[in-house]
């Protein structure tokens, strides 16, 4: 049985790889899309992430064993947070 | 329409959400100080609160986040339910889980999430409001 590492590993180990998918496919069902993975699998694509979280919560109730990603968001860059106080 | 206006904090303008907890549904007000330069429209958070928040409401995990400016390192992102009741406003949304809120408040709301509404003053200059 894979340890919860793994999973979490495992989950987004197949995020990067639909990221990657979607870039070089725009045929790609994924992209423009927010997914929930579960287990190293997707469970489900959608439009909103209450959507992502209804199908996650239907497949897997522990939140450690799912993954979020949106498709089309860029990770790599910065974000800035100007002003706290 | 509606509109729910909250009074200023320390002079700063501020949002009450609602988060509940996955654990029994208890449900927890959070006061977040709205920054509209905490982000952009393209950015990957909307709000930052406490991590612990994030997962005591049952937060399901995202993409790591890095940031810079008052924040400054990678910070873990997860999806949350947030509830404005005066409003009528319940949506999940993605958070980044901060170690470290800001002094005397639970975190911030980021400029994507107040852009969601209409948001100011609201011709009270003690308070600050949003408004669907």
């Amino acid at each position: 049985m894979p340890t919860m590492t793994t999973i979490q590993q495992l989950n987004r180990d197949l995020a990067d790889k639909l990221v990657e998918e979607a870039k070089l496919n725009p045929q790609s069902p994924y992209v423009g899309k927010k997914v929930g993975i579960a287990n190293g699998q997707v469970v489900v694509a959608a439009n909103t992430w209450r959507e992502v979280t209804r199908g996650l919560e239907q497949a897997e109730p522990d939140p450690a064993k799912t993954f979020c990603i949106d498709i089309g968001a860029d990770y790599s860059t910065v974000e800035m947070i100007w002003e706290v106080f | 329409m509606a509109r729910a206006q909250w009074p200023l904090l320390g002079d700063r303008p501020v949002i009450e959400i609602v988060l509940t907890f996955a654990q029994g549904g208890q449900r927890v007000t959070r006061t977040l100080l709205a920054d509209t330069g905490a982000g952009s429209m393209q950015s990957k958070f909307e709000i930052l609160v406490d991590e612990n928040d994030c997962l005591l409401c049952g937060g399901k995990p995202s993409h790591s986040v890095s940031l810079a400016g008052a924040y400054t390192g990678t910070y873990p992102l997860y999806v949350i339910r947030v509830e404005i009741p005066l409003l009528g406003f319940d949506d999940d949304v993605p958070a980044i889980g901060l170690t470290t809120p800001p002094f005397g408040l639970d975190g911030l709301a980021g400029f994507r999430f107040i852009n969601r509404f209409n948001y100011g003053n609201f011709g009270n200059p003690l308070a600050f409001g949003l408004e669907t």
